[in-house]
């Protein structure tokens, strides 16, 4: 039997950075018609998705990768990675004891429990993504009485066909951006999620994701549907392999918020962020967009980044119903040569919005990191409100930290605010944290957590524990 | 005859290449309280800063030896754990980190320094809630974020339950009167009489001599033209109180 | 010097004569500003005029520049040497004023080497006729050390106005080692006009430079500041006002490059905007590597009057130093309806209180023009 292997501990903090030996069925390298055709077809997908597949190839053939924003990698040939690999399975399995017990492995190493009996207790339930495909979604049939549908996207199309076609491309058109297109073009698997009417979800619904084999893009897409009255959280966590090459990440989250129901999403991004010399590493490119389409809706990003080589992700928010509500909480930390040009859209349509964007970023090393959000108040958004703060934090003299707001005002009953800083971590601070014994480095790490406090306090408990554990690891060796 | 606990042999120190301290001498046994005092702007807090290690202060020759050991060449931190504690004109706000957080951050590195287990988080917050209540902080306070928000007194509490919990051997008193009522003044003295033994000793920097009358010191030195110029006892404070620093600033 | 026959010219056929690139929609530069009525149009270069603006009402040595011409001889100023310009000082990437330098009506070089007693007043001043007419005016303003002056800036026209008028107008501007200068403008072109100003600021050890600009007037009107503090201990402070009721185009832009340690820069840019009108505001202050101890701050404020008024903020920090102190702040909304309801309880007209709100509102950006009678000339304008 083989194990999960280490590869290269030697002086590396990602914990992550292992390998799973297992056997997968991986598709040619390139991005054809014909691969596509391939994916749908291994899928068993209905026709309608494979039209509809092959209309976003076509655009995105027409499209450019997107250059506006501060980042600079090597250009990515679409051509030769993988679009689709599997852990090979000869049937499906029913039942967690039918998952392959690497993979099971692989998973509790990350600390995931995937055997329900360990999973917190009822608390957390899972869908574990590994590579293109889901292997395992927990608790379905404790949610199912309720009417919630937590299940992969693959198995949602085959059997809530309607929900899917009715929602999928609603938020994020195929036309949207570069990197949203070829996911719709190219996705491989994924979570659904749908809250019925009145329901509250009794558990926090969570995907992990995992990006395994080699020379692989991973390209999966969440739809989240929260009908009238609901409410539900979700977390998404994410590793990857540590590997010299680039692996490429670009994904789509897509949610709808109907009358009087909330969604809260909370990510702790961890793919692996290359070495202290900036090779290999995540790009991670992706789209995440709410609609808040009923009256008094909720939407609420949470987001720890610490990972990815380079990061390219914006979660927003549509608010087009009446009183409705979009949050954006971010920390963002970059180390080493790590890049990043993240941040949120705020779309203010329906009446009396409200929306919300802390962002907290910490830049170390040699690393550079862009906040870069939209406020938009479009003339029909009577009474919009927005505030805005954006913090920045530098460690070390050759990191920068920028930070770009675009405001939009087109309805003079708005009340927008934005206020953003920028500056190093106060030498007074660090004196009076050594002065009462605290060494350096762990005053830096208490002072950097106290910084994103405002941020952590809206992550679900267990996570915010990992997510702070995360923030000091990301920060080792960045002092002095 | 109790034994020396700090020792400062011909220190000279700058600040931004601005001489402040030139050729300071002064011994401090174990047990005793000095008080230095010295007109505005004389560069009292420099001393301070400059026995803490603070960055941007520079000693430009001669020694420091606390408890027979090389201050000079220790961290901040290190000097911190080795026992020495300064209570502060202006404590700084540390938003987003609770003073809980804080304050067992602090006591777990001075303990592992001294070779103790660390305190799990029941033990330390009993620990804490209990010296709190005795100094008036209450469990509301120790959740707030460290000095954020804090008036003057409660920075002051929260100073004096620092150092009750530290247990520091050589406590500093950087003008820890400044803009203090009574009643904020009187908590600060009594933990330093609390603290009082034959073994801690005491540096209390001041402008006036008001703290004096709760914090009795030993000797009384004046501080002027970055050095001791004279020295007495607690009588020589009420001296200056009356008559002012002008005949010692004028030396030289 | 000037060049053009009577030919009429579209402004893209000029572009594309020199090889400029015009900004699109797409051009981030100039991502909110539609600049199509401007280019778009048929220019031709304004003719000479005798004919004067009025002057504001305080004492200054008075250069009268009439539709781009210099009015009769360069005055004699103690402390200041006038020329007109055989060349300009810089290359640059900017669209407008390498079209400025390409085409050039007149130019003046001033240099400054005293410290002026009186303000120097460049009294820009247009007579529209039927035609289209553009000019193309630059200064190269040099404050030679430990010089001190104060140069202002008025763009007026003259009478009722038919057609469209394109003022291009480029300051470079030269602030040697403890040189101060302080820059006033006023704009208040005819409503059918475009007014397209950059001034490109350079500043020297521990010089200042400080600024401020009234937006009034124009259909499309920026005023760009473009700031490199290139010494240690030089300071830039960049306020300015802008207000519209009309249909026009209002756009502030500011570039503040600190490229060496202890500089300061300050921004407080504010606007009232009713009407069709649509205020933009982009402003960034960069920090180069290395260049510690800096401050730099910046904040606008906006006020929307009515229901199709528009507002576009983009703010933006680029720093790559770790030890420096920034932020920027932006703020729009509208008129306090509290303070709107006080006022009218205590019986002021909803007009007049809204105006006293207003006047209250733009005032603190021209509180630290320190020449009294230039900031009460100032706050007329702006409660005028």
């Amino acid at each position: 039997m083989n194990r999960p292997e280490i590869i290269d501990e030697s002086g590396d903090k990602y914990k992550y950075g292992f390998t799973t030996d297992i056997e997968a069925d991986t598709a040619p390298v390139g991005l054809t018609e014909d691969i596509i055709r391939l994916i749908s077809r291994k899928k068993e997908e209905p026709e309608w998705l494979l039209d509809w597949r092959l209309k976003a190839f076509e655009f995105w053939q027409t499209m450019q990768e997107p250059t506006w924003a501060k980042l600079s990698y090597d250009k990515i040939d679409y051509q030769s990675l993988h679009y689709y690999s599997a852990p090979k399975q000869k049937v499906a399995p029913k039942s967690l004891s039918e998952v392959d017990k690497n993979l099971l492995e692989t998973y509790d190493k990350l600390g995931i429990p995937l055997k329900e009996q360990e999973a917190l207790a009822g608390v957390v339930a899972v869908d574990a993504v590994f590579d293109s495909v889901s292997v395992a979604t927990t608790y379905r049939a404790k949610l199912a009485e309720k009417g919630i549908i937590f299940c992969s996207i693959s198995e949602a199309i085959k059997n809530h066909p309607d929900l899917v076609k009715k929602y999928l491309g609603s938020v994020v058109p195929y036309t949207d951006n570069y990197f949203a297109c070829l996911n719709s073009a190219v996705f491989t698997d994924g979570s659904f999620v749908y809250i019925p009417k009145g329901v509250k979800s009794p558990m926090e619904l969570s995907t992990y994701f995992r990006i395994n084999a080699k020379n692989t893009g991973q390209f999966e897409r969440t739809l989240i549907v929260a009908e009238d009255d609901s409410y539900v959280s979700y977390l998404e966590g994410c590793t990857a392999p540590q590997r010299d090459e680039n692996q490429l990440h670009a994904a789509i989250v897509e949610i709808v918020v109907m009358n009087n129901a909330e969604v809260k999403y909370s990510t702790v991004q961890n793919w692996y962020p290359g070495d202290k010399d900036g090779k290999g590493g995540v790009y991670n490119f992706v789209t995440k967009r709410a609609a808040c389409r009923g009256a008094n809706s909720k939407i609420s990003w949470t987001q720890v980044e610490t990972g990815s080589a380079v990061t390219w992700k914006y979660p927003s928010c549509v608010l087009q119903g009446d009183n409705s509500v979009g949050e954006f909480y971010s920390v963002a930390i970059t180390n080493n040569r790590q890049q990043a040009d993240t941040g949120t859209k705020m779309i203010h349509i329906g009446k009396n919005t409200t929306s919300k964007i802390i962002s907290k970023g910490i830049s170390a090393g040699f690393s550079n990191q862009t906040y870069r959000g939209l406020v938009k108040v479009t003339p029909q958004a009577d009474n919009a409100r927005n505030y805005s703060q954006c913090d920045s934090l530098l460690i070390g003299t050759n990191c920068g930290s920028h930070t770009v707001p675009y405001v939009e005002n087109r309805n003079r009953s708005a009340v927008l605010e934005h206020e953003a800083t920028t500056s190093k971590i106060s030498e007074e601070q660090l004196f009076y944290c050594q002065q009462r014994g605290i060494g350096e480095e762990e005053a830096v790490s208490l002072i950097v957590n106290g910084f994103c406090k405002e941020v952590m306090q809206h992550l679900p408990m267990e996570f915010a524990i990992e997510a702070a554990k995360l923030i000091n690891i990301s920060l080792e060796g960045s002092v002095g | 005859m109790s034994a020396p606990i700090l020792e400062i042999e011909d220190l000279c120190a700058e600040v931004g290449g601005k001489q402040i301290i030139k050729d300071f001498n002064l011994t401090i046994n174990e047990g005793e309280v000095h008080a230095i005092m010295g007109p505005n702007g004389a560069g009292k807090s420099t001393l301070s800063y400059v026995l803490c290690g603070k960055s941007g202060y520079k000693v430009t020759s001669g020694s420091v030896r606390f408890k027979g050991k090389d201050l000079l060449s220790m961290s901040t931190e290190e000097r911190a754990r080795e026992g020495i504690f300064l209570i502060m004109q202006y404590p700084v706000e540390i938003p987003g980190v609770p003073s809980t957080t804080f304050l067992k951050h602090a006591v777990n590195a001075v303990r592992q320094h001294q070779g103790l287990p660390e305190l799990d988080t029941m033990e330390f917050l009993k620990m804490v809630r209990e010296e709190g209540r005795k100094l008036g902080i209450d469990n509301e306070m120790l959740k707030r974020p460290i000095n954020v928000g804090f008036s003057g007194g409660e920075k002051k509490r929260m100073e004096a339950l620092e150092m009750t919990i530290l247990k520091p051997s050589f406590a500093i008193l950087d003008e820890a009167d400044s803009g203090l009522d009574i009643d904020a003044m009187k908590v600060v003295a009594d933990s330093v009489n609390a603290l009082r033994d034959n073994k801690r000793a005491m540096l209390i920097i001041t402008h006036f001599q008001r703290l004096l009358n709760y914090v009795e010191p030993d000797y009384v030195h004046i501080f002027a033209n970055g050095h001791i110029v004279k020295t007495g006892d607690k009588h020589l404070a009420v001296e200056l109180e009356q008559n002012g620093y002008a005949e010692y600033v004028k030396e030289n | 010097m000037p060049l053009l026959s009577d030919k009429t010219y579209l402004y893209t056929e000029l572009a594309q004569e020199k090889g400029v690139v015009l900004p699109t929609p797409k051009t981030e530069a100039w991502k909110y500003t539609r600049l199509r009525d401007l280019l778009n149009t048929e220019y031709q270069l304004c003719p000479s005029t005798d004919k004067t603006g009025s002057l504001p009402p305080f004492e200054a040595d008075v250069i009268h520049i009439g539709n781009g011409w210099v009015v009769g001889e360069l005055p004699r100023i103690e402390g200041v040497s006038l020329s007109f310009i055989t060349e300009t000082m810089e290359k640059t990437q900017h669209p407008f004023a390498l079209m400025n330098a390409a085409y050039l009506t007149q130019g003046l070089k001033i240099e400054i080497s005293g410290k002026l007693k009186r303000p120097l007043l460049l009294n820009y001043f247009v007579v529209p006729e039927d035609k289209n007419y553009f000019y193309h005016f630059r200064n190269q303003i040099i404050c030679h050390e430990n010089s001190s002056a104060e140069i202002i800036e008025q763009f007026t026209y003259e009478g009722a106005v038919k057609s469209c008028y394109f003022a291009n107008i480029v300051n470079e501007i030269r602030i040697e080692a403890n040189a101060k200068l302080h820059h006033y403008k006023y704009q208040n072109e005819a409503f059918k006009a475009n007014h397209i100003a950059l001034h490109k600021v350079a500043i020297s050890q521990s010089g200042e430079y400080e600024s401020f600009c009234l937006q009034k007037g124009a259909n499309i009107a920026r005023n760009e500041t473009e700031i490199a503090l290139n010494g240690e201990g030089a300071e830039a402070v960049v306020n300015a006002a802008y207000m519209m009721n009309g249909w026009a185009t209002l756009d502030t832009t500011t570039n503040i490059y600190h490229y060496v340690p202890h500089t300061k820069s300050s921004q407080l840019i504010k606007g009232v905007i009713g009407g069709t009108a649509h205020g933009v505001f982009q402003g960034r202050i960069h920090i180069a590597p290395n260049a510690i101890q800096t401050t730099g701050t910046q904040l606008h404020k906006a006020i929307l009057l009515s229901d199709e008024a528009e507002i576009d903020v983009k703010p933006e920090l680029e720093i790559f130093a770790d030890d420096v102190k920034c932020s920027h702040g932006a703020a729009s909304g509208e008129l306090d309806k509290e303070q709107l309801f006080y006022m009218r309880s205590r019986g002021i007209g909803e007009e007049e209180a809204k105006q006293i709100l207003i006047n209250a509102y733009l005032t603190d950006t021209i509180t630290q023009i320190s020449d009294e009678r230039v900031r009460e000339w100032f706050k007329i304008l702006i409660t005028g």
